[in-house]
């Protein structure tokens, strides 16, 4: 049995039928051969079995959210047993915010990394060699790995800053907003220091701390001078503020964002095209990442221009998280022609999920 | 900032139709209006129109813009806010004339136009008369400016301790906006965050200032949610902040923010005096500006038995009208229904073993065109420590007990205005010296009584300045480009 089309998308080969697609990735992640050990063993108490019962993108709505039990899963036991030679050569293990309790692990294979980091590569094609600047979580969030994927690309240096996520949120939790406030001020001291003695041209970095950098007139001349793209990904950018980057502090600068999770494995890409609303628009890379947007209360999907909670979904050989409700809530709104799902705008957070408040802060 | 709007409401057809306000922010750099907007909408839930929802970063710049604008000097301040009194209290803006404003306050915020008004007169007072309060808050050893001749010999000059004062306002009556102008006056850069219940006098008084001549970036209107607010509270050097006890247990302990929360005022009627005498200044206290304002009195106190001053102040308030706001005898407030039924509600569960005198069934009046009139109520309480005598409702909600020299002052704690009806100089002498009552009336004055010049709250200057000590040998001479004089 071939499991070609189940191959990442080359420049000179005929795009996959999404759902032939999905049936072949359904044999691939239940057959004996070449799945992981996690869904093989979890298959036996699955009420349907997924090499039969599921045929649509609506079939894998069948599916539990398992990603829970990412929390305490050896890692070993997610790699599909299929995947062999340049296909198994993991990027690394990363795991998701912590924002709604315990971090979930997921393993990233290098194949796929690069196929994700090339997703909204059209943006960055007229940039030529540059350095990388990121100000964000590196440790154990793709975040990181991302950003020195993105400089080698430009055959740049990356500097680094970290944030570290969870701390703040511990913080904001407590109630200590005075030493989340030096927290991210000690970070953004660091970021100026590279930027006033280095040449960045692309700085990837979250809304709050963009707007962190933008309170110090000395960074804003210095990005205006010297970074040609900004990348913003990990929080929620209203319209309001969009624009006001967009017009007032940097114009002519690219401001784009990427939109996506840890437990997806990669990220939404920003659409070109302006809405008339100034919203940000994401497109996922179908079928390889499918998104749908579902009324909280009643799980069905919500239709195109409303708003609702974001379950995701990553369908490749190498790994397969169906079905995923996610902590963000989003708008629905039309995918390009033939795709799976739909695509997202106006992301923003919810204000309780389950029995944990989310917090947004800096990240 | 770059959205080009005209400024907010001008729509010739706002006034009859209502239904296109636009509560624009009024930035450094001119109105601007966020694509993110909250509606507005009348009492009887009509749409009004909207008002923008600045996020934080256009906070955080337009503060930032404020502390980089020039202090415009004394003497330009006090004549711009002689102008501004001049077009808040006449001037056509934003599309609406006086009486356009308020029709549309009280349609839209249930406060009695005679209310509105009546907040009108007042904060055009206060504008016309920041050069007297300023010379009344002035401490006698301190000079205005450095350039004044008593420096020469050594003497405290007057200074500002900040640069940027916030205001956090309410809308239950536009008199709340009569204290900040002397932050304005004192030379500060003023930012007020509207109440989204109503936003309107706020926007004529800011407009109606930048009309007079403070510039765009001096005194500015920034609408936004409670989580922006904050910022604006947090980051500027002082705030004013207006809420009830959750907003004094919130911001009570920071220095730098003056919480305008319950008043408590209370009247005090000894035995040497008639209150039957009093019987109209008592329930005028209890009524006046709808009951909303925190100088409204919500306990009285009697020596002896307070039934009968009870049972007569219920007959009293019992025979205010229930009318529509826009009715021009109209002085009690109106809700929406909803809102009305749970003040009711809440006045239910506090008033516990209270014995009501007046609005024991229901104080909810429901109006035909819409919304409910809240009814006043009497309670009569047992002791002069009952808890209900510090339960202050948005409304003419008063609650009466009896004291006796035996209880002192204790009952008479925290309490904004007390207007004390006693001959006794020795009761006086405590009542001026406990450090909660903040301001004391005596005799024949209602605890809601103001005047420009005699503080509400203190002065805003002992907050806001500062003196430092000055000698100086002789006059500095000015370089060829004269250094801006300061105030």
């Amino acid at each position: 049995m071939s499991f070609d089309l189940l191959d990442l998308p080359e420049p000179d080969r005929p795009p996959v039928d999404p759902e032939e697609y999905l049936r072949a990735l359904m044999r691939w992640h239940f057959s004996v051969e070449t799945g992981s050990p996690f869904w093989l063993r979890r298959a036996q108490s699955l009420d349907f079995d997924p090499i039969h019962d599921v045929r649509t993108f609506g079939d894998l709505r069948r599916f539990p959210n398992v990603v829970d039990e990412f929390r305490a899963v050896p890692v070993e036991d997610l790699v599909p047993r299929g995947l062999t030679g340049a296909d198994r050569v993991i990027a690394g293990v990363y795991e998701s915010g912590g924002t709604t309790g315990l971090p979930k692990r997921f393993v990233m294979f290098d194949r796929w990394m690069e196929f994700a980091l090339g997703w909204d590569e059209s943006h960055y094609a007229a940039l030529g060699t540059a350095n990388v600047l990121l100000v964000g979580p590196s440790g154990p969030h793709m975040f990181g790995e991302f950003a020195r994927r993105r400089a080698r690309r430009h055959d740049g240096m990356l500097f680094a800053v970290d944030l570290d996520p969870r701390w703040i949120k511990k913080l904001l939790e407590r109630g200590d907003a005075a030493e989340s406030e030096r927290y991210v001020e000690h970070v953004v001291d660091q970021a100026a220091h590279i930027l006033s003695t280095q040449t960045v041209g692309i700085l990837i970095t979250t809304p709050p701390l963009l707007e962190r950098l933008t309170r110090r007139n000395d960074l804003v001349e210095t990005i205006r001078k010297d970074v040609r793209y900004l990348c913003w990904s990990g929080a929620h950018l209203d319209a309001d503020t969009r624009e006001i980057f967009q017009t007032e502090i940097f114009p002519g600068i690219p401001l784009k964002g990427l939109y996506g999770s840890t437990t997806i494995l990669g990220m939404s890409r920003e659409r070109d095209v302006e809405r008339a609303d100034g919203l940000a628009a994401f497109d996922p890379p179908s079928p390889y990442i499918v998104f749908r947007v579902v009324d909280p209360e009643t799980g069905e999907d919500v239709a195109f221009g409303e708003r609702g909670q974001v379950v995701m979904n990553h369908l490749t050989k190498y790994a397969l998280i169906p079905n995923n409700l996610e902590r963000d809530h989003a708008m629905s709104i039309e995918p390009p022609a033939g795709w799976f799902g739909c695509s997202v705008a106006d992301v923003g957070p919810v204000a309780t999920f389950g029995d944990t408040t989310v917090i947004e802060g800096v990240y | 900032m770059s959205t080009p709007v005209q400024a907010a409401v001008a729509d010739q057809n706002a006034e009859q139709t209502g239904a296109d306000v636009q509560i624009d922010a009024l930035g450094p750099d001119g109105p601007y209006r966020s694509r993110r907007r909250a509606p507005l909408s009348a009492l009887s839930g009509a749409p009004v129109g909207e008002i923008s929802q600045v996020p934080a970063l256009y906070v955080r710049r337009t503060l930032a813009a404020m502390r980089a604008a020039p202090v415009l000097p004394i003497a330009a301040r006090l004549d711009a806010l002689d102008r501004a009194a001049e077009l808040f209290a006449t001037a056509t803006i934003g599309g609406f004339d006086l009486d356009g404003y308020l029709q549309l306050v009280s349609t839209a915020s249930g406060v009695p136009r005679a209310v509105v008004s009546v907040g009108v007169e007042w904060i055009t007072d206060v504008l016309r008369s920041q050069r007297h309060t300023m010379a009344l808050a002035r401490p006698n050893g301190a000079v205005d400016a450095w350039r004044d001749e008593r420096t020469v010999a050594g003497s405290a000059v007057w200074t500002r301790r900040g640069d940027l004062f916030a205001v956090h306002a309410a809308g239950n009556t536009p008199a709340v906006h009569g204290l900040w102008p002397e932050a304005l006056a004192l030379g500060y850069k003023v930012v007020v965050r509207p109440s989204s219940r109503e936003p309107y006098t706020a926007f004529r008084l800011v407009e109606a200032l930048r009309q007079a001549g403070f510039p765009p970036a001096t005194v500015t209107l920034l609408p936004t949610d409670h989580d922006v607010a904050d910022i604006l509270i947090h980051e500027s050097d002082f705030a004013i902040v207006y809420g009830g006890q959750d907003v004094v247990d919130k911001y009570g302990a920071v220095p730098t923010v003056l919480t305008q929360g319950p008043g408590r005022s209370k009247i005090l009627v000894t035995a040497d005096v008639d209150w039957r005498e009093k019987i109209d200044i008592i329930a005028d206290s209890v009524s006046h500006l709808g009951g909303t304002a925190c100088t409204c009195t919500t306990a009285v106190l009697v020596e002896g038995d307070p039934e009968p001053l009870a049972a007569a102040l219920a007959e009293r308030l019992g025979r205010v009208p229930s009318l529509s706001p826009e009715h021009p005898d109209a002085i009690l407030t109106v809700q929406p229904v909803a809102a009305a039924r749970a003040v009711d509600s809440y006045l239910h569960q506090v008033a516990g073993d209270a014995r009501a005198l007046l609005g024991g069934d229901s104080i909810v009046d429901e109006l035909p065109g819409g919304g409910a009139v809240l009814r006043p109520a009497v309670h009569l309480v047992d002791a002069a420590r009952a808890p209900q005598l510090g339960v202050e409702l948005p409304f003419p909600c008063v609650w009466v007990g009896p004291w006796s020299p035996a209880d002192g002052v204790a009952p008479l704690r925290d309490t904004l205005v007390l207007t004390a009806m006693t001959t006794r100089a020795d009761l006086i002498d405590a009542l001026l010296d406990e450090p909660s009552i903040t301001n004391l009336y005596l005799g024949d004055h209602p605890t809601t009584w103001l005047r420009p010049g005699v503080p509400h709250d203190g002065y805003l200057a002992e907050h806001l300045m500062r003196t430092k000590g000055m000698i100086r040998s002789d006059v500095p001479r000015s370089t060829s480009e004269p250094v801006p004089p300061t105030d």
